[in-house]
């Protein structure tokens, strides 16, 4: 495109986006989200996404050191179903229900999130009420296959889970871990438990961490941020003074305290709340000033003149309109929660020890005594890269969709 | 007569767009003689700025491209003169003003600084010495308080006041040629008189020309010597003032003075030129004014073929196939037949 | 401008006093409140002596008072004025004046917490005053080049690798980093940890020759160990700042001022550093205060990965070993560094540009 403003020809073909647009900003979204999608730098990001949230979903098909299928004595049983755990169970269903809603025409957009969330909380208290798989030590199949019980086997494309710590191999002289080999693709760790597992369920992690605790924040963002904008004055003063607090602290730091605080009771939630408590600061300047703006903008007051409360006007009209750039702080908020955690994990005070993390697998690849295990550090950064990298991609993409300005520029 | 100081030829200039090849400036024409000043006239947007930022090259190249014709200059091609050769010129022998004077200041230099730079540049004295002159410079458009002004920022300024500083900065060097590419139009009524009222007297102290681009025909009356009526990229009519607003030829000049106010007759609506201006990427064939021409509708033509300027009488150009036809009916022209003064905005009595 | 100074300086005092308040109470939120990091230590004891020795601790950290007590007393511990030798049960005694601030004693070092911060907080500041001018070199450079030869292959080409190295992780970088060129069985050219050689003290201070033999001395010591943490520090700073400078650039060489001064005649190299440069590093500096607090936070972790004493590493001992006198006065100074710097980066926002006053 040209970038010659004096053209007249570009005067009218310009694409321009309504900034302030009180009617349905839904199509508007869409159109947004198409345009994003457009950029092949977009398109890779989401691509990658896709991959770690199958990875995600379903990860107990893909590495399980329970076999799907076998035949002992002549009969055949599955073993695998019976050591599904409560979130292996839960994904795939809310997967589902996801992908049947989106094809259902009839619900409306918000009605479709709110089964959503309805849905999640039943599938998954009844799933972590009613499921409890029995602790069976993970090597049973293997022995029992190699002792020459089991007449056939059907095993998932990686069979091991990934807390399997190959007991049953373990040898003095060939200590763990493991370099990458036909067995173990990306070697073992310390303790020995196979990489490619770890971090096929570590983008769980990931991806509940990204999501929730943006959530979070945006949640936090928007009603903070919200209620600074609607009442103003003192409220917005005290307010402000929150935001400068939180906000002069660098967040790695704020989240430290924050871990400090909980030294023994380290918990993935509670490291999702931990970030999400600490990033929302960022959100709430935004809806703040978007709010104050629009407050005083004609068509606002046009719309209080015509007897519609300001309440109703800011958040049922122009929180809508807050929506997609808040698109973009959340794609690059979800990268950030990511950094944090693994970064958090990485320093040694993320989840706890045992759970499968990028940022705890690169955390093991320079060893105290100096050793530096390339594959350690090679796949789990490679992957928080990627992962990070294509939510800015996306937050990029949507950013430029939003700002014609600035796509002509680049 | 004189050696035109300025002589444009045939000037055709392209921009390269992914939409295809605009031309916003096609066979354009034009001399200027020195002490002249020469009205360029039309809409925004068909192409007067063009031309004018193709004299001094100011145009980004890509996507601007000269296609034909030359610029003389003093015996030199500007088209084709060396970019080393061109810094010279620029500014010191053809200065430009612009129209926006609140964003053509450098936000963050002092106006002492940016007055100054190019009398540095160009007049090769030290930089207390070009203050000096800067300062001299300011006091000669008028600038109570020079010295002070010298250290201020341009964001401490009006309009006005900036505009003045930017003619300040163009006469530094006292060039030959003035360039005020609509230096009056973001500025409020009176601060343009003064504006104007100024490049006249300047004009007359040094005899310089100035090239003057407007789409305001007020500003031309009182301000021009020549004028060329710009329409889609091309000159359509062009004459000395007094034979233009007494005789305009082409229907677009007509319009254009059927569409402003006359002094003292409280008539009806105002007329307007139907239509829009058309797209450059898409100019209709033939005259391309025809689908907006109230005369001879119709005229297979006017929709094939374009018209050339013809001379229709001594020194008086016009592209229309009809021109003569109309310049000796009765019919159209005596309406228009009002004495210069008419035009004279009212600005110039509140100044008054 | 002074009067604006002082004027940040004094509301930065509530924002301390926030920034301390939130830290204590998160700490106090805690399962196990702010006891609980002394409860940790000691391991083989009988029941009755632990009891003892805690009783001791929290009579001598005052962790037996109400909460406000507690961080009352802690305020007045860290202010330089206030009352005096409060240690013993404050607030009993009560001759208020002035006095020297103090930062209270680690739990786990037993050394006066200013101590050790004043160990730590010059390597963290000298990283990143090291750091933001090499930034900001990178940065304005590749930038204004990207700018000029607009949609050109370096243009394309450093477009994608900074929004590639803005997305590196910078453990993954310093893990990288570490194990490949800092590691014997790799390339062996940087040193693994540390900011100086262990006989960096009796270096000189430039690079001799004595006897033929090259010693590399104090300085050049110095600057070799810091490649690989200053590499790690920056590498996401220049990426982001890039694109903005790029972007800044383009949007100023078709501003209507640097028109202007291509009419007056200035060549284009002119008007691209004379005029254009001067205005597109206003939002560079704009950022400034943005990303400032983001490169303490980068420090942290590149302090961590190299094994360099600074604040960070403190940070992230004093959480493993439940050292909350260390952690409340980390926060602390961590919290008047952040905001001492968005001051100056105000600051010099104000010298640039002479569009923003502080009146």
């Amino acid at each position: 495109m040209s970038n010659f403003a004096a053209t007249p020809a570009d005067a009218g073909t310009d694409v321009q986006f309504p900034t302030s647009n009180v009617d349905v900003p839904l199509p508007w979204l869409a159109q947004v989200w198409k345009q994003s999608i457009s950029q092949r730098a977009a398109r890779f990001g989401l691509a990658w996404i896709s991959v770690v949230a199958f990875c995600a979903i379903f990860a107990p098909l893909l590495a399980n050191s329970f076999p799907i299928a076998i035949k002992m004595n002549g009969r055949w049983s599955s073993p695998f179903l019976h050591q599904l755990t409560a979130t292996d169970v839960t994904l795939p269903i809310l997967t589902l229900l996801c992908g049947i809603l989106c094809f259902v025409r009839r619900i409306g957009f918000l009605s479709k999130i709110y089964t959503m969330l309805i849905a999640t909380v039943i599938v998954g208290s009844l799933a972590f009420i009613f499921i409890r798989p029995p602790n069976t030590p993970r090597e049973t199949y293997r022995l029992l296959e190699r002792a020459g019980r089991l007449q056939s086997v059907v095993r998932t494309p990686i069979p091991y889970t990934f807390d399997d710590r190959l007991y049953d191999q373990f040898s003095a002289d060939h200590p763990h871990p493991w370099a990458p080999s036909h067995d173990h693709w990306m070697g073992t760790e310390k303790f020995g438990a196979d990489i490619t597992s770890q971090m096929i369920y570590a983008c769980r992690i990931a991806m509940a961490i990204g999501f929730i605790s943006t959530g979070i924040s945006v949640l936090i963002g928007i009603v903070f941020g919200g209620l600074m904008g609607y009442f103003v004055g003192i409220v917005d003063l005290l307010g402000m003074r929150v935001i400068e607090i939180v906000g002069a602290i660098p967040t790695i730091y704020l989240l430290l305290i924050f871990v400090a605080a909980f030294p023994d009771y380290r918990s993935i939630y509670l490291i999702m709340a931990i970030i999400g408590l600490t990033s929302w600061t960022g959100d709430a300047r935004f809806v703040r000033a978007e709010f104050l703006k629009l407050r005083n903008q004609e068509f606002v007051h046009a719309a209080i003149a015509a007897g519609l409360p300001l309440r109703s006007v800011l958040f049922k009209h122009l929180l809508p309109n807050a929506l997609a750039p808040l698109l973009v702080s959340a794609s690059f908020g979800i990268a950030g929660a990511i950094l944090s955690e693994s970064t958090l994990s990485f320093l040694g005070l993320g989840i706890p020890v045992g759970d499968a993390s990028w940022g705890a697998l690169l955390n093991e690849a320079v060893s105290a005594g100096g050793g530096f295990i390339w594959w350690l550090a090679t796949y789990p950064g490679l992957a928080i890269f990627l992962t990070v990298l294509s939510y800015n991609f996306i937050g990029e993409a949507v950013r430029d969709a939003l700002d014609p300005k600035l796509r002509e520029r680049s | 007569m004189p050696d035109p100081l300025l002589q444009i030829s045939d000037l055709n200039v392209a921009f390269e767009t992914a939409r295809g090849l605009i031309r916003p400036v096609r066979d354009v024409s034009l001399s200027i003689y020195p002490g002249q000043t020469v009205a360029v006239v039309g809409e925004s947007g068909c192409g007067k700025s063009v031309t004018a930022m193709s004299i001094l090259r100011l145009l980004p190249s890509p996507p601007s491209k000269v296609l034909s014709g030359s610029i003389m200059f003093a015996g030199r091609d500007l088209v084709t003169v060396p970019e080393n050769q061109m810094q010279k010129i620029r500014g010191k022998e053809i200065a430009m003003i612009f129209q926006e004077p609140m964003t053509s200041l450098n936000p963050v230099y002092s106006i002492g600084d940016q007055i100054a730079e190019a009398v540095v540049l160009h007049q090769h004295v030290g930089s207390r010495e070009g203050l000096r002159i800067a300062e001299q410079s300011l006091r000669d458009v008028g600038i109570a308080d020079a010295h002070r002004r010298l250290r201020e920022y341009p964001h401490e300024m009006s309009g006005g006041m900036r505009q003045r500083i930017m003619i300040a900065m163009a006469l530094s060097c006292k060039p030959k040629l003035l360039i005020a590419d609509e230096p009056t139009t973001a500025l409020d009524v009176t601060i343009q008189a003064q504006i104007l009222e100024l490049l006249r007297k300047v004009q007359q102290q040094t005899g310089m020309s100035i090239m003057l681009i407007t789409h305001d025909l007020g500003v031309v009356a009182e301000n021009a010597d020549v004028v060329a009526v710009m329409y889609a990229s091309r000159i359509v009519e062009t004459a000395t003032v007094e034979e233009l607003f007494d005789r305009p030829q082409h229907p677009y000049t007509q319009g254009l003075f059927r569409s402003i106010p006359k002094f003292g007759v409280t008539s009806k609506r105002l007329e307007t030129i139907p239509g829009t201006v058309p797209n450059p990427t898409k100019f209709p064939p033939g005259c391309k004014f025809h689908t907006r021409c109230d005369r001879l509708n119709g005229d297979p033509l006017c929709s094939t073929v374009e018209p050339l300027l013809r001379e229709v009488s001594p020194g008086h150009w016009a592209s229309c196939h009809h021109a003569e036809h109309f310049a000796e009916s009765p019919v159209t022209v005596p309406q228009l037949q009002h004495k210069r003064e008419d035009y004279i905005p009212l600005a110039t009595e509140v100044q008054a | 401008m002074l009067n604006y100074i002082i004027r940040r300086l004094l509301l930065m005092i509530p924002t301390i006093i926030g920034i301390t308040l939130l830290v204590f109470l998160v700490m106090a939120m805690s399962p196990g409140g702010l006891t609980a990091g002394i409860r940790g230590q000691e391991g083989n004891m009988r029941p009755d002596q632990r009891k003892k020795i805690e009783e001791y601790y929290k009579k001598r950290y005052g962790l037996d008072q109400p909460l406000y007590r507690q961080y009352l007393r802690w305020l007045n511990h860290v202010l330089p004025f206030g009352a005096k030798e409060a240690g013993e049960g404050f607030p009993r005694k009560w001759p208020v004046g002035l006095k020297s601030p103090d930062l209270g004693e680690s739990l786990m070092r037993h050394r006066p917490v200013i101590d050790v911060v004043a160990e730590a907080l010059p390597v963290t500041i000298l990283l990143n005053l090291i750091t933001v001018p090499v930034i900001y070199a990178i940065s304005i450079t590749a930038g204004i080049y990207a700018a000029r030869r607009r949609g050109n292959s370096f243009d394309v080409a450093w477009g994608t690798t900074s929004l590639a190295l803005w997305s590196i992780p910078t453990m993954w970088a310093g893990v990288m980093f570490l194990g490949l060129f800092a590691n014997r069985d790799v390339i062996n050219i940087f040193p693994a940890s540390g900011l100086h050689d262990t006989l960096a003290e009796q270096m000189r201070f430039l690079p001799s020759w004595p006897g033929g033999v090259f010693a590399r001395g104090w300085l050049l010591d110095f600057a070799w160990h810091l490649t690989l943490p200053i590499i790690c520090l920056t590498y996401g700073g220049f990426a982001f700042m890039s694109k903005l400078m790029r972007a800044s650039v383009l949007e100023n060489l078709s501003a209507d001022f640097a028109r202007t001064a291509r009419a007056k005649g200035l060549t284009d190299r002119a008007v691209l550093f004379r005029h254009v440069l001067s205005n597109s590093v206003l939002p560079l500096i704009t950022v400034a205060a943005g990303i400032l607090p983001g490169l303490l936070g980068g420090s942290l972790i590149v302090e961590s990965i190299f094994s360099i004493n600074g604040m960070g590493r403190l940070m992230i001992d004093a959480i493993f070993q439940k050292d909350r006198e260390l952690v409340m006065s980390e926060a602390f100074v961590i919290g008047i560094v952040s905001l001492v710097s968005l001051l100056v980066a105000d600051l010099c926002y104000a010298a640039a540009d002479p569009r923003v006053t502080y009146e």
